[in-house]
């Protein structure tokens, strides 16, 4: 009181005002604060779960070296004390795994392949097979240095190996490259069990002339009609196919190669394997 | 018959062994089958090299059919010759498909351009391989049947094998081969034997080769059958390492057998315990041949073994994955490491 004496009543006025204006005040910061307390606690939640959520992702790194080590039964022992849901953890791991390894394979278009060498080089496989069986495998070693090299093969000679690596241009492409020897190889493979099995099931037929890289044949046959003899070539242009590009019949008889169904024969020669085309011919009657 | 025939017709027969010469002779088809029968293969070789050619005189057989006699013996049993490998380098386009009768008639046509008077024989034996035999004359003299050269080429593969080539035929056959085989360069491989069919094996791979991603137990199977539980075998994974790195260099089975192999070192001698002769400034030439019945396997063996180092050194591995076995080696550089002169191969 003795202030508000001194002061003036105006002044005390003005403290009444600022008091009563302070108690409306106080319950909205109080309210800041709680907003401000439970942003804390949420936050320290959410720090909580990411606590989790990375304790989680080690783990499962240490499960995913350990399925790439395939020694994932000792680590998950050392885990089951940790953790509760190892079970779940381990299938994720092996998940994750496998998606890697079918993203590798696309990558490298479907052909085995293996490091060796200190991660220095890789080893492919190539199989080849013709109306499904497996015939011969060829390896091919390439050296992973900053121009890739091959260093070691078993692909025969007569495939022109290098040639095949300039032209798909094996430095920046190796799938390609991969693919066109596959393709090579497979059609090689392909044309020599068609001589194969031309030898073995024919026996009247004779094979009068063939190479090694077998892009060329030239068999001699017996035509029923007038039993004379017909000297069929057959030229595989294309070393990537195992049908041949052109089929020429030579005869003593000029007109018999001119005859429509020997023309038909020509036709069938180039659309079906050689084995297949003359067992055709043979059951039809037309050849012996 | 004269003379020349004769001579080479003795000369034939002689290097014919007794076993395969009635063989042989069938093979010929020149004398008739009552020749044939009435010729007593019990006779000493002196004595039956008389009969035969009492026989071929009576058949008046010329000089032509003494060489294809000869040429059937070279071909079957190709092992008396030394033979050195060529190797065809930058095929043209057409390389690929050159075949047989084009190549015949090219390279018959180009070496006689070249050298007027010669003979040549080509024949394609059953593996596709061609066997080309040469009996070269000059300008002014007809061809001697004495010292013929034989090659033997594959179609579509890089590589000729010669036998005795003397300096001045060499660029004339190369020549001829290069025009008929559409390849630009020809050169030597560096790879020489007795044993035709080993060289070629070598160069062609023909042999069972061995890459990393081959089953490693293929590797164990071969060694003892049944581990005996009782025995620990101490140094079970470095042996098995060993004779993994050894087949994957060398191959696996039964290798080509190449006999010899020559280092020719050019190289600066490099001894630390031997001052005298580490201070010469010139390099110190030394031959190094290594001599055996079946070279590759004998390595190998070292190799499995631990008596060479695995991997294998490069010299060592050079021969059969360049498939030469005459190597010249000089430094690359002044700080090479001692007493081991790798480098240039």
């Amino acid at each position: 009181m003795d202030t508000v004496l001194s002061k003036g009543v105006f002044s005390h006025f003005g403290l009444l005002e600022v008091q009563a204006r302070n108690r409306l005040i106080r319950p909205q910061q109080s309210s800041r604060v709680k907003e401000l307390k439970a942003e804390v606690a949420a936050l320290k939640i959410k720090r909580e779960q990411l606590k989790a959520e990375i304790q989680t992702h080690k783990t499962l790194q240490k499960l995913r070296l350990s399925v790439d080590k395939q020694s994932i039964d000792k680590e998950v022992e050392e885990m089951e004390e940790e953790f509760a849901d190892t079970e779940l953890l381990k299938l994720m791991a092996k998940h994750s795994h496998i998606k890697d390894l079918i993203y590798a394979h696309h990558l490298l278009g479907g052909y085995n392949i293996i490091k060796t060498n200190n991660d220095k080089a890789v080893c492919v496989s190539l199989a080849t097979a013709y109306e499904g069986f497996y015939l011969d495998t060829y390896n091919l070693e390439i050296d992973l240095r900053s121009v890739l090299r091959i260093s070691h093969h078993n692909i025969p000679p007569f495939i022109p190996l290098n040639s095949l690596a300039e032209q798909s241009n094996i430095q920046t492409d190796v799938k390609a490259f991969l693919e066109l020897l596959s393709l090579h190889l497979n059609a090689y493979a392909g044309r020599k069990q068609q001589l194969k099995l031309v030898k073995e099931q024919f026996k009247s037929v004779e094979v009068m002339e063939s190479n090694t890289l077998c892009t060329l044949l030239v068999l001699m046959f017996t035509a029923s009609t007038k039993r004379t003899p017909v000297l069929c070539t057959l030229d595989y242009s294309d070393h990537t196919k195992s049908l041949p590009t052109r089929v020429l019949f030579e005869c003593e008889d000029s007109d018999l190669p001119n005859s429509p169904e020997w023309k038909e024969h020509c036709s069938l020669l180039m659309e079906t394997p050689v084995h297949k085309a003359l067992m055709i011919l043979r059951n039809v009657g037309d050849i012996i | 018959m004269d003379d020349k025939s004769k001579q080479l017709l003795q000369r034939v027969i002689r290097r014919i062994p007794i076993q395969t010469l009635k063989a042989t002779l069938e093979k010929w088809g020149r004398l008739t089958a009552a020749q044939q029968q009435s010729i007593d293969f019990t006779q000493s070789k002196r004595a039956l090299t008389d009969t035969v050619i009492d026989i071929c005189e009576e058949n008046q057989l010329s000089m032509k059919h003494i060489t294809e006699l000869e040429m059937i013996n070279v071909i079957d049993s190709p092992n008396q010759s030394m033979w050195h490998a060529l190797q065809l380098i930058d095929p043209g386009d057409d390389a690929q498909t050159v075949e047989f009768i084009q190549f015949k008639k090219q390279f018959k046509s180009h070496l006689v351009e070249l050298v007027r008077h010669v003979s040549i024989k080509i024949k394609k034996h059953t593996d596709e391989a061609i066997w080309i035999r040469i009996a070269w004359g000059d300008s002014y003299t007809r061809p001697n049947h004495m010292k013929p050269t034989y090659a033997v080429h594959h179609l579509q593969t890089p590589y000729v094998f010669v036998t005795t080539l003397t300096s001045k035929q060499k660029p004339l056959l190369s020549q001829a081969l290069l025009l008929s085989t559409q390849y630009q360069t020809i050169k030597e491989a560096n790879l020489s034997g007795r044993k035709l069919t080993a060289i070629r094996d070598l160069l062609m791979k023909q042999y069972q080769q061995m890459f990393p991603n081959s089953f490693p137990s293929l590797l164990t199977e071969t060694k003892e059958n049944v581990p005996d539980p009782h025995k620990v075998h101490e140094q079970a994974g470095t042996a098995s390492t060993r004779g993994r790195l050894a087949c994957e260099t060398f191959g696996r089975g039964a290798l080509p057998q190449i006999e010899t192999t020559v280092y020719k070192l050019d190289t600066k001698y490099k001894d630390p315990t031997n001052q005298t002769m580490s201070e010469r400034s010139r390099p110190f030439k030394c031959v190094v041949k290594f001599e055996s019945k079946n070279l590759l396997e004998s390595l190998r063996h070292c190799a499995t073994s631990g008596i060479v180092s695995t991997p294998v050194a490069q010299l060592l591995s050079s021969i059969p994955k360049k498939g030469r076995n005459f190597f010249y080696v000089t430094d690359t550089d002044a700080a090479s490491s001692s007493q081991r002169p790798a480098s240039q191969v």
